[in-house]
């Protein structure tokens, strides 16, 4: 499983960085930075993620 | 070079002050901020949009009581720990178990129930070609859909409506005068609020409320007792009279644009999610969004000092002809940039997914059933501020055939 975020939706709200943090974050510009691979231990907080932004920018995709 | 002209100042804390003004474009013309009695008030889309993700701004308004006298008793101790103030990893911590309540996955089952709910307020004054919006549909269905996820049993949602708003009256310039009753209503809202997680604990349902006692119970503790209870306080504070408001504005805009009424009516399935969007573009009920200068920062060419409010009005972003075309027109069909009107970073506002829902169910009720929706003259409009509104909203309406 990959992590794939729209960037045209995405608004750079943070929320991912808040419930992924080992995955997501925004760097000084303010700007999103995430990796697209995670480990199967942080595949709930990656899931909590998705649930949770507010634009509903991030897809989780079965190959990769 | 570009031409300095002097700062305009707006008077916000005017009950007379309408966001919608000539003077407030002439001043979103001329600068991307104003002066106004209380900080500073941004302007433009384009710098509401940076300012709200600032990492040197904070929220802002934990001190609000404070300001006004009220140093202790439930209400202020109720709100110096809501989510709604706290910053940094306490923010985080409890956010981050409580958003997946609020996910889209949670919300879309319910929303037949949204329908059912719609359809029985209008059927109750469908016949009389008129009605008094704001009491009549816009209170009942905001406080019940509240309820619904809840789980509070909705012949409960007078009383649940009538402490919901007398909290609500601790942000308003009165708290101080009301704070008695403000912290009776805390107090009744936590007997409440225990009795609920306690029935939720001994037989979870599939609602919001099992979901978050589960954050509690699974997640190590991470959510105290004390944090639980402070939540629901402030979903039922923050969740009914801004949907109802919400509504009415709604409504209100749609009445002045019959086209796109007719259009929404003939596809609600198409466009009823559009409208919601457009409505809380154009009359958002929170005028403003305000934050703090956590601290000294340069932004544009000014030097904006710590502890400075920065109040990012939100009609005014939505509006920007720089941002939009046609800005003050409701258009179904154009392509418009996301507004601001439900804040945005790490405060984004956390019910707005069931707020959306609930709009957009509504919208899609009432559009198929109403037509010729006019509000009438005697409608009593509150003020623009941090929440605006209307307490009465007469509507005449044809009745669908
Ligand atoms: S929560 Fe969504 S909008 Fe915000 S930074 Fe993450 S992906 Fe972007």
């Amino acid at each position: 499983m990959r992590i794939l975020v729209d960037r045209v939706r995405c608004q750079n709200h943070g929320q991912c960085a808040i419930s992924a943090p080992t995955n997501f974050e925004l760097d000084a510009d303010g700007e999103l930075r995430y990796r697209e691979s995670f480990d199967d231990e942080d595949a709930s907080d990656i899931e909590d993620a998705v649930d949770s932004c507010p634009v509903q920018a991030i897809t989780l995709d079965s190959d990769g | 070079m570009t031409q300095q002209l002097a700062v305009p100042h707006l008077d916000i804390s005017s009950e007379r002050f309408r966001m919608n003004s000539r003077e407030m474009r002439r001043a979103r013309a001329d600068h991307w901020y104003a002066r106004t009695d209380w900080g500073i008030a941004v302007l433009t889309y384009e710098d509401c949009k940076l300012l709200l993700k600032n990492p040197h701004l904070t929220q802002g308004s934990a001190k609000w009581p404070a300001h006004h006298g009220v140093v202790d008793g439930l209400y202020d101790r109720w709100w110096r720990k809501t989510l709604l103030v706290l910053e940094g990893d306490e923010h985080n911590r409890i956010r981050r178990l409580v958003n997946p309540a609020f996910s889209p996955r949670r919300i879309e089952p319910l929303r037949p129930r949204f329908r059912a709910l719609a359809d029985s307020l209008v059927d109750e004054w469908v016949d009389d070609g008129r009605t008094e919006f704001a009491g009549r549909f816009a209170a009942p269905y905001s406080t019940r859909v509240l309820c619904m996820m809840l789980g509070i049993d909705e012949h409960d949602w007078e009383e649940v409506y009538q402490l919901s708003s007398t909290i609500g009256l601790g942000i308003g310039i009165t708290i101080k005068e009301n704070i008695a009753r403000i912290d009776d209503a805390v107090a009744e809202l936590t007997r409440y609020a225990e009795s609920l997680v306690a029935a939720r604990r001994r037989s979870p349902r599939d609602d919001i409320l099992s979901a978050l006692v589960g954050a509690r119970d699974e997640d190590d503790g991470r959510l105290s007792d004390q944090e639980l209870i402070n939540l629901i306080i402030l979903l039922v504070f923050a969740g009914i009279d801004t949907t109802r408001n919400q509504l009415v504005l709604t409504v209100a805009s749609f009445s002045e644009q019959p086209d796109q009424w007719e259009k929404l009516a003939a596809d609600p399935d198409r466009y009823a999610a559009k409208a919601a969007e457009e409505a809380l573009r154009v009359n958002p009920i929170a005028r403003w969004v305000s934050r703090e200068a956590g601290e000294t920062f340069r932004y544009r060419e000014r030097t904006i000092e710590k502890g400075t409010t920065i109040h990012l009005l939100t009609l005014s972003s939505g509006t920007d002809p720089a941002e939009y075309d046609d800005p003050d027109r409701i258009d179904l069909d154009a392509d418009r940039s996301p507004h601001l009107a439900f804040g945005g970073g790490m405060h984004h506002c956390l019910g707005h997914f069931v707020a959306r829902a609930d709009i957009d169910v509504a919208v899609s009720a009432l559009s198929t059933r109403l037509t010729d929706l006019r509000v009438g003259e005697d409608a009593e409009w509150l003020p623009d501020s941090g929440n605006t509104g209307a307490n009465t909203l007469p509507i005449t309406f044809t009745r669908r055939p």
